[in-house]
């Protein structure tokens, strides 16, 4: 059960976050009128990038980062059986990401750091922007901290005990993201924000690249985390189901903390700062990093398997139709699997570099981070505070319908949206143009899929403003008693377990160690060579 | 249980994890900075040569400098976002306020509003890059002006810093009368396939590259002269063909309605 | 369920032997598709940019290999062709490149002002240019065509009106060009 006070904390970074992420899906879909041919070249095409900016500061840092974080306190409290300990740390914390959010934002909408979420020196924009993304970031550090010792605090009193594995899981990701968060952290503080305030002229932007390339992948994973935790500890119990393995769960989850940082350079394959042989490098831990999902496929599916046969299901494959399908979190995890499966194979082009040289920079790469993260990710984001809202709020959901259209409509909606950006970025279509000349013979066969695209993005719109309908619906039923809340269990829970599975200290070894080693020399290279800094272009001196 | 020590020898998961991936990182070690690299080698290179290659150690500068002959140059002056940092603004305004005396003939020293028929450029809130580049080119001949380039002949360097920074602290003056026009799309929107960016991304309104200079005010005549110049070759001290590369694309239409638009605001 | 009986026991190994016959069935879909990439990379001469050069995004006009007369199209001794480009604000010089069919290609390319990159649609060019970089990209087309060559990265407000042309053209009449002109473009 949890605590009031801790039940109002989750539901204000909930409720922030979901904020945060439909204002963005709005901006997102005007971004898709507003290039396609259903609508005439816009007349500022700063206002697109504005748009931009906002959507991915809004979805990349402000909204997964508040979800991860309210989720984390919710598991911290529910699977430890202890209260949260630093609660009003937690809301300080959330204070910062509210007041970087707003700071940020600010400069943004009044085009002073049009300059996207992934920041692009030499170009520089407002100094408040930055500040801004880095009291969000700030604000999130606290998280990380409150999490590992409210961890080791419950070790303290259960010496040997396994910790359960969504603890253990949310701990993973918590200092995933502490140390993801560096790369970013000193691209900002020691390259961008001097230049911004004027301190300095120049900047390195090849460098400035290698750094964000250190935060920019493993982001994508402190995202899934929460999704995944999902799939290991809330899934199997909402199906009726059991847990196929927990130590298979622990093992993902360390694997993704030891290989999600040291591969970021493969967003480099095409950049001229970086040697051949640490591309290669990369791509090589790149493949790594997608054991940890494939094992989760598998146990996933086990787990799934298992629900079924225990509801009666018989065959090779007949037990699919025994599955719950009229149950949100089962519909949830398909449509999630079936998004994970399409981006998961499209992660595989792109980690070959030969084929990533047809799609680096094109539509395909929207497509294919729309479809991971907006696809597979955020579903469960909905199926997830499906499940915990009765828990929050001390009240019933009851529009069950809503939420499976809900699901349905951004499962359909994001298919729509990212199967012909896939396509379109095969024609050879880039990314992060405000307008296209539709009417050239070279560019024209791609106008029926933007407008196709376009329809995707209607439905996700629709979509996401029914999941804040339903979560705004489900504080206004009457109060029920609620059974304890329950994570789902594995079909044998490990009495005791090897210590390497039951603690962060050789995983966190290695995990900095592998960055050191990959990232080390590309960086200190770059920082020795003085003439490589350029001079800073500023950004949102219209006159 | 709590006796076992993660951080020891007998820790089969310690050096199981340790050694599994110290031996993919090495394979792929071997692999990507000695066989493929020899593998793409010249005959007789070190080892050290190309595994530093591989490695990404920064050559500075390309090792085959070609000889240029005769050696022409666009522009001598080197323009980013920094060139015109003053130490003393408003000296240098005062200085300038003097010196653009001399300019007064045409340019008049309250940057007055000129006729459409023009070629004189308003510089009046002129930026100062824009000027300042301007007067380096017609002293080193980069720009052609049988009138200018006797004017500039005397000033210094920092005469030059001077004037543009007089004429950029005076007020801008627009013509005003039709505010209602709605800006042609070559404009707002240039014409992507033909490459020829659209003029407020560069020239004021939107956003100002820089050296680029504000168009809003200039008299028509002047600016379908120098878009014409571009086109044709006869203009060019634009830096890295900037300019070229957008007006050779243009229509003679296109021209005459940039610059009707900008010569109305 | 953790009760430790024989029969629980039993099921557990089942289970765990299961995940570890399909761990290796991943280990090896991974293997595979690494194993490709360094065949591709040592025998289709396919690697990414291969040395890493800096040089000063803003003198690029006033010196050295990319001043305006340099750029485009270069017949080396050896009979390949070297591609020369500055990528700016908001244009790539030259904008309409021109290029021979059956030809070891190199381009060389860096930008003189923000972060660029240009990709050719329907081949596999693709290149990032850093300010303070060189960028190195060797190909080889095989039959003359027309393709456009959009920016590819956000370099700006201007950057929707950033497309360059790139026109493969048959060898014989691309060298016999080449006697006549030091760079060669489809500039008009």
């Amino acid at each position: 059960m949890l605590n009031e006070d801790t039940r109002k904390l989750i539901l204000a970074h909930f409720w922030v976050a979901f904020i945060a992420f439909v204002a963005a899906l709005a901006l997102g879909e005007w971004q898709m009128y507003i290039r396609s041919p259903l609508h005439s070249w816009i007349q500022n095409p700063e206002l697109y990038y504005r748009s931009v900016t906002a959507h991915g500061s809004a979805m990349g840092y402000v909204f997964p980062t508040l979800v991860a974080m309210g989720f984390g306190y919710a598991i911290s409290e529910l699977s430890l059986k202890q209260p949260l300990i630093g609660r009003r740390w937690a809301w300080a914390g959330l204070g910062l990401a509210i007041v970087g959010t707003l700071t940020a934002m600010i400069p943004v909408s009044m085009g002073l750091a049009s300059v996207l979420y992934t920041f692009y020196p030499p170009m520089v924009g407002n100094p408040f922007y930055y500040i801004g993304i880095v009291l969000v970031v700030v604000g999130s550090w606290i998280w990380v901290a409150l999490m590992s010792i409210n961890l080791h605090a419950w070790k303290k009193a259960n010496p040997g005990v396994p910790i359960p594995l969504p603890m253990f899981a949310n701990v993973a990701a918590a200092y995933l993201w502490g140390w993801t968060s560096v790369g970013a952290a000193i691209e900002l503080l020691f390259q961008i924000i001097p230049a911004a305030l004027g301190l300095k002229t120049t900047i390195d932007a090849g460098l400035a690249r290698v750094f964000f390339s250190w935060t920019l992948h493993a982001i994508v994973y402190f995202w899934l985390m929460p999704a995944y935790i999902a799939f290991y500890t809330l899934v199997p119990r909402a199906i009726g189901g059991r847990l196929y393995s927990d130590s298979m769960g622990r093992m993902a989850f360390i694997l993704f903390l030891v290989f999600s940082m040291p591969i970021g350079i493969h967003h480099l394959f095409q950049d001229p700062q970086v040697g051949a042989g640490f591309k290669f490098l990369h791509a090589v831990f790149t493949g790594m990093v997608s054991i940890p999902t494939l094992l989760t496929v598998f146990t996933i599916t086990a787990s799934v398997e298992i629900a079924a046969r225990l509801r009666g299901g018989k065959g090779a494959l007949g037990w699919l139709k025994a599955l719950p399908w009229s149950n949100p979190m089962m519909l949830a995890v398909a449509f999630s699997f079936i998004m994970l499966g399409f981006g998961g194979a499209g992660g595989l082009i792109n980690m070959s570099y030969q084929l990533d040289f047809t799609v680096h920079n094109t539509q395909w790469i929207t497509g294919h981070f729309h479809l991971i993260f907006g696809g597979a990710i955020v579903i469960m984001y909905f199926a997830l505070a499906y499940d915990l809202w009765p828990h929050l709020t001390g009240k019933a959901l009851k529009d069950i319908f809503l939420v499976k259209l809900q699901l349905w409509l951004w499962f359909v909606g994001m298919m729509a949206l990212t199967f012909p950006w896939h396509w379109v970025g095969i024609l050879g279509m880039p990314r992060r143009m405000a307008y296209f000349d539709y009417s050239n013979p070279a560019i024209a066969p791609e106008a029926f899929a933007v407008i196709m695209s376009f329809f995707g993005g209607l439905l996700l719109l629709v979509s996401g403003i029914l999941f804040v309908v339903v979560l705004a619906r489900g504080h206004l039923t009457e109060k029920i008693t609620l059974p304890e809340f329950r994570f789902s269990q594995a079909v044998h829970e490990p009495s005791r377990l090897p210590i390497a599975l039951n603690s962060f200290g050789l995983w966190l070894a290695l995990m900095i160690g592998l960055t050191v080693v990959n990232y080390g020399l590309p960086i200190s290279q770059l920082l020795a060579v003085k003439q490589t800094s350029v001079p800073v272009v500023p950004i949102g001196a219209a006159r | 249980m709590s006796e076992q020590r993660l951080f020891s020898r007998k820790n089969p998961w310690l050096w199981g994890s340790v050694g599994l991936v110290a031996a993919v990182a090495i394979v792929a070690m071997l692999i990507g900075f000695v066989w493929m690299p020899y593998s793409q080698s010249k005959k007789g290179e070190s080892l050290w040569t190309f595994i530093c290659r591989a490695a990404g150690t920064p050559l500075s500068a390309g090792p085959t400098l070609i000889p240029t002959t005769p050696p022409a140059r666009p522009s001598n002056v080197i323009v980013t976002a920094q060139t015109m940092s003053a130490d003393n603004p408003e000296q240098s305004i005062g200085r300038g306020g003097t010196l653009a005396l001399r300019c007064s003939m045409c340019h008049s020293t309250q940057g007055k509003l000129p006729l459409a028929q023009s070629t004189i450029p308003n510089l009046a809130g002129q930026n100062s890059l824009a000027i300042y580049k301007q007067l380096r080119d017609y002293k080193s001949g980069h720009r052609v002006s049988a009138i200018m380039q006797p004017m500039v002949e005397s000033l210094s360097d920092q005469d030059m810093r001077d004037l543009a920074a007089y004429y950029a602290s005076l007020p801008v003056i627009r013509h005003g009368g039709t505010p209602a026009v709605k800006a042609p799309a070559i404009v707002d929107n240039g014409a992507p396939m033909r490459n020829i960016g659209a003029c407020v991304t560069c020239h004021g309104e939107v956003a100002t590259k820089a050296g680029a200079p504000y168009l809003v005010g200039q008299p028509q005549a002047y600016l379908r002269t120098q878009l014409m110049n571009f086109a044709n070759g006869t203009r060019k001290n634009d830096i890295n063909e900037q300019m070229r590369n957008v007006a050779r694309n243009m229509t003679p239409a296109e021209i005459g309605l940039a610059a009707q638009y900008y010569g109305s605001q | 369920m953790s009760l430790d009986t024989p029969q629980s026991q039993r099921a557990e190994a089942v289970a765990q032997k299961a995940e570890a016959r399909w761990a290796i069935v991943v280990i090896l879909i991974i293997a595979l598709l690494l194993g490709m990439m360094t065949y591709m990379g040592l025998h289709w001469l396919t690697m990414p940019a291969s040395r890493v050069e800096t040089i000063d995004p803003s003198t690029l006009h006033l010196a050295g290999e990319f001043m305006e007369e340099n750029l485009g199209s270069a017949v080396e001794p050896d009979g390949s062709v070297t591609v020369r480009l500055v990528g700016s604000q908001y244009s790539f010089t030259p904008q309409c490149l021109l290029i021979p069919t059956d030809t070891p290609i190199t381009f060389r390319g860096t930008s003189s002002d923000v972060v660029h990159g240009f990709n050719i649609a329907k081949t596999n060019v693709n290149v990032m240019l850093v300010p303070g970089y060189i960028a190195n990209f060797k190909t080889q087309f095989s039959k003359p065509a027309d393709h456009v060559m959009p920016c590819h990265e956000f370099c700006g407000v201007g950057h929707a009106a950033m497309w360059a042309h790139v026109q493969v053209m048959d060898k014989t009449e691309f060298f016999k060009r080449a006697e006549k002109e030091r760079r060669l473009s489809c500039v008009k």
